[in-house]
């Protein structure tokens, strides 16, 4: 890990110092345990700044939107495939962008840190090899890294970026997991209880739009639950409402959701977002064979059609 | 116009394209076909015009079902208008479904302007499938 | 103001189902309720909900009062008119138990917002005006609480009409105000505080006090805040938020909404929650939009708490509980900012 950071570092200082890039954005350590901040690095000497841990969980992406300079941005497997979607969507400028791919070892969940420690407060934590040691008034508990692993890093099949300029570090062996294992068991379901499962997470939102703005694909200048002429769908948080909200976020991103897990990691309700969006990247998959991110040119399936797709549903 | 003062039977909103299933639909009615007059027709271009968000909003406003029909296949007045609808529906009805929408609800078809026959059919199945699933209450906004 | 006798009850923290029960009988009782891992104010039908075993809420209880989503009017339209129900009032006061006393000035902090000025807003005070608050005093502060920075303290009963002060297996019931005093007397059953304990809380207090260690020098800020509109600073700070409304729905004291009329059944006119951090907050229906970025955005909210507020209201329009602390996606930390305008930091580097 440290040895990452420390190539980080120096790429970033490299980029800078030859002019090739105006800014760098990274992470830097957070106010709180377990956090991170995004951190912006325009001067070759505060690049000492830039750390590299379990808990750069922001998905950087989102701050190479609509950006005039030349930034080097750091970037683990997801976020590199989102960078790539946004690329092919014209949304980024590959020639303003000089991606430093980061190996990922997985994310921890502060959600499921939380959900551990039930109440208690975490004062301190350190991640040493696989352990991870929570610190707290009166206790001092270690666990092993794994149990606290984001359920999107779980199930991740790219932690090595897909497309990037430099790559810093070692890449470390993919994984071969079951993608969609996780929704399996809510799928089997019949409708109505898949019905009052949403019906009971989604009525915890509190239309905050965390998930919406996190996510590196939510580009849209104007949301469409913001247009008022004419008004959609209502901005209450009336259980319709929300529904549709998040029914429409996910079918906004069918075939270029990369799963990063951004909106279920932001979500203050802890509403498990990725249960949705997890579904279309899992239609995409089967129907059309397409997986999101890994490619600059190939035309994502809501953008293409063959004679031939299947049309079992229509009579 | 509480719906459980009279007797309930569907309101179904049908989106039919204007080459194909308009005039599939005429061609029923001309050639006095019966079927049961629960859908209200939506006349659009093309069943590409059928944006996603109608189809959602006429849950939430409580229609009982939704009906797309377009052309067949290959015969798109616009060439490949349905087929790219096509896709959208297929991930659109997945979608809703897996959020427990009943799949009976959602509705798509191709019927041609020489298919009056063929959309009769369409409709009586529709409506009965809506029939046996009742009235709409998930996503309806009250 | 009518002066009363300040009384010292307590009881057992096994009787607080009972105590709820009782209230449940003439008051819509709001208690902390936890579900799953997280802890929101709700109202309760029966005592055992209660779960008065927290840090903070993960929501402020401002929606008691100003809910998210409230139906001002319903209408119809038709050949005689506009014909207007109005919502239905409160049926039976409320009881809110178990507010911390960051919540408890947020109430007060609202209160000035909803109230002053020529036009009163009755859907919030009809409400805020049958409630009798119980407050329960604050024994572990978390790291994020910056509360005694914003002039409130974890012991603190400003807000309230009684404070309930924990004490091991038990609490103490401390009555601040007349409606305090008035519940009190509903509940014959509780018996009186003893010295030795009403010592111990008073130690308590003072101990909690010392251990909150998270400080923010906000002396000053507001009049710092003059003249720094213009401020470079601004530019740079904005640029990690991303712009949703997580710090500004958990605060216990923004209260921006917006008004709109939506028709299901029938018209109703419907009062949501707004943020000043979305974009479409200030578009005008031209296309114009007077912050247009996230820069003035973040600006709106720094300086509406820490230089407007206490302009119109003298008082920082923030009470410390440290919710947005905790949950910005991104860890945007307003103790930083609120310290660096206090340091002269910006000032410094405009210049």
């Amino acid at each position: 890990m440290h040895n990452v950071e420390n190539s980080i570092r120096e790429a970033a200082k490299k980029l800078l110092s030859e002019k090739k890039v105006d800014l760098i954005v990274g992470y830097e350590r957070g106010t709180l345990p377990l956090r991170t901040t995004p951190c912006f690095v325009d001067k070759a000497e505060d690049v000492r700044k830039l750390v590299w841990n379990e808990n750069c969980d922001a998905n950087l992406s989102k701050y190479l939107l609509s950006r005039k300079e030349n930034v080097g941005v750091v970037a683990k497997g997801c976020d590199a495939r989102s960078i790539a979607v946004c690329i092919f969507e014209k949304q980024i400028d590959k020639e303003k962008v000089v991606i430093i791919g980061a190996p990922c070892l997985g994310l921890i969940d502060k959600k499921k840190v939380k959900a551990k420690l039930d109440g208690r407060e975490l004062l301190e934590a350190t991640i040493e090899d696989e352990q991870i040691r929570l610190k707290g008034e009166g206790f001092e508990l270690v666990f092993p890294k794994k149990d606290f692993i984001c359920n999107s890093c779980l199930t991740c099949r790219h932690r090595n970026p897909p497309i990037y300029d430099v790559f810093t570090g070692e890449k470390v062996s993919e994984a071969e997991v079951d993608e969609f294992g996780e929704i399996a068991d809510l799928e089997a379901k019949p409708a109505k209880e898949r019905w009052e499962h949403f019906k009971e997470e989604l009525d915890k939102c509190i239309r905050c739009y965390a998930c919406r703005e996190v996510c590196p694909l939510c580009y849209c200048k104007t949301c469409f639950v913001d247009q008022t002429m004419p008004i959609w769908f209502g901005k209450t948080n009336d259980l319709s409402d929300t529904m549709i909200y998040h029914l429409v976020r996910a079918f906004h991103v069918a075939g270029r959701c990369v799963d990063c897990g951004a909106c279920s990691r932001a979500c203050p309700m802890n509403i498990n977002l990725r249960e949705v969006v997890k579904k279309t990247e899992k239609i995409m998959k089967e129907r059309y064979d397409y997986t999101a991110g890994l490619s600059l040119e190939k035309i994502p399936p809501l953008g293409e059609f063959k004679i031939d797709d299947s049309q079992e549903f229509i009579k | 116009m509480k719906p459980a003062e009279k007797e309930w039977t569907p309101k179904i909103l049908a989106f039919l394209c204007n080459w194909c299933s308009y005039a599939g639909a005429d061609l029923a009615g001309i050639s006095r076909m019966q079927y049961p007059p629960n859908i209200r027709v939506v006349r659009v271009p093309c069943s590409g015009r059928v944006n996603p968000y109608f189809i959602i909003k006429a849950l939430q406003r409580g229609w009982d079902g939704v009906l797309v029909s377009g052309c067949h296949p290959g015969d798109c007045h616009y060439i490949s208008g349905n087929l790219v609808a096509r896709r959208r529906f297929a991930v659109l009805k997945d979608l809703l479904e897996y959020l427990g929408i009943e799949s009976g609800r959602l509705n798509f078809s191709w019927v041609s302007a020489a298919e009056g026959e063929k959309f009769a059919t369409v409709v009586k199945e529709v409506v009965e499938k809506v029939k046996a699933l009742g009235p709409a209450e998930r996503l309806v906004k009250r | 103001m009518v002066v009363f006798q300040m009384v010292w009850k307590v009881i057992g923290k096994n009787k607080i189902p009972t105590l709820i029960q009782e209230l449940n009988k003439e008051y819509e009782v709001f208690t902390p309720v936890k579900k799953e891992n997280l802890v929101f104010f709700e109202r309760v039908s029966s005592g055992n909900e209660a779960f008065l075993d927290f840090q903070n809420t993960k929501k402020s209880p401002k929606e008691v009062f100003f809910p998210q989503t409230e139906i001002l009017f319903t209408y119809e339209i038709n050949k005689q008119g506009v014909e207007i129900e109005k919502a239905p009032v409160l049926k039976r006061d409320i009881v809110l138990l178990g507010i911390r006393p960051c919540d408890a000035k947020g109430f007060l902090l609202l209160d000035k917002f909803f109230s002053s000025g020529e036009y009163k807003d009755l859907y919030y005070l009809e409400k805020r005006r049958n409630t009798t608050i119980i407050g329960l005093a604050c024994n572990r502060p978390l790291s994020t609480c910056f509360c005694t920075s914003m002039g409130g303290a974890p012991f603190g009963k400003e807000g309230m009409d009684l404070l309930l002060q924990d004490i091991n297996d038990k609490y103490l019931i401390e009555t601040v105000t007349e409606r305090g005093e008035k519940l009190i007397k509903k509940l014959p059953w509780l018996k009186d505080a003893e010295n030795g304990d009403i010592d111990k809380v008073r130690s308590l207090s003072r101990n909690v006090e010392k251990a909150i260690k998270s400080k923010v020098s906000v002396e000053g800020v507001s009049k710092k805040l003059d003249g720094m509109f213009d401020n470079k600073q601004w530019d740079l700070i904005h640029e990690k938020c991303l712009g949703c409304g997580v710090c500004t729905y958990l605060c216990p004291t923004c209260c921006c909404f917006d008004i709109l009329d939506e028709a299901t059944t029938k018209w109703k006119r419907v009062r949501i929650w707004d943020s000043c951090q979305f974009s479409c907050f200030t578009l005008q229906g031209s296309g114009y939009n007077p912050r247009p970025s996230g820069k003035e955005r973040m600006r709106q909210r720094i300086m509406h708490k820490f230089n407007y507020f206490p302009k119109n209201y003298g008082e920082n329009f923030c009470v410390g509980c440290g919710r947005c602390v905790q949950e910005c996606p991104v860890n945007f930390d307003i103790r930083e900012v609120v310290e660096a305008i206090s340091t002269d930091i910006w000032r410094e580097k405009d210049e």
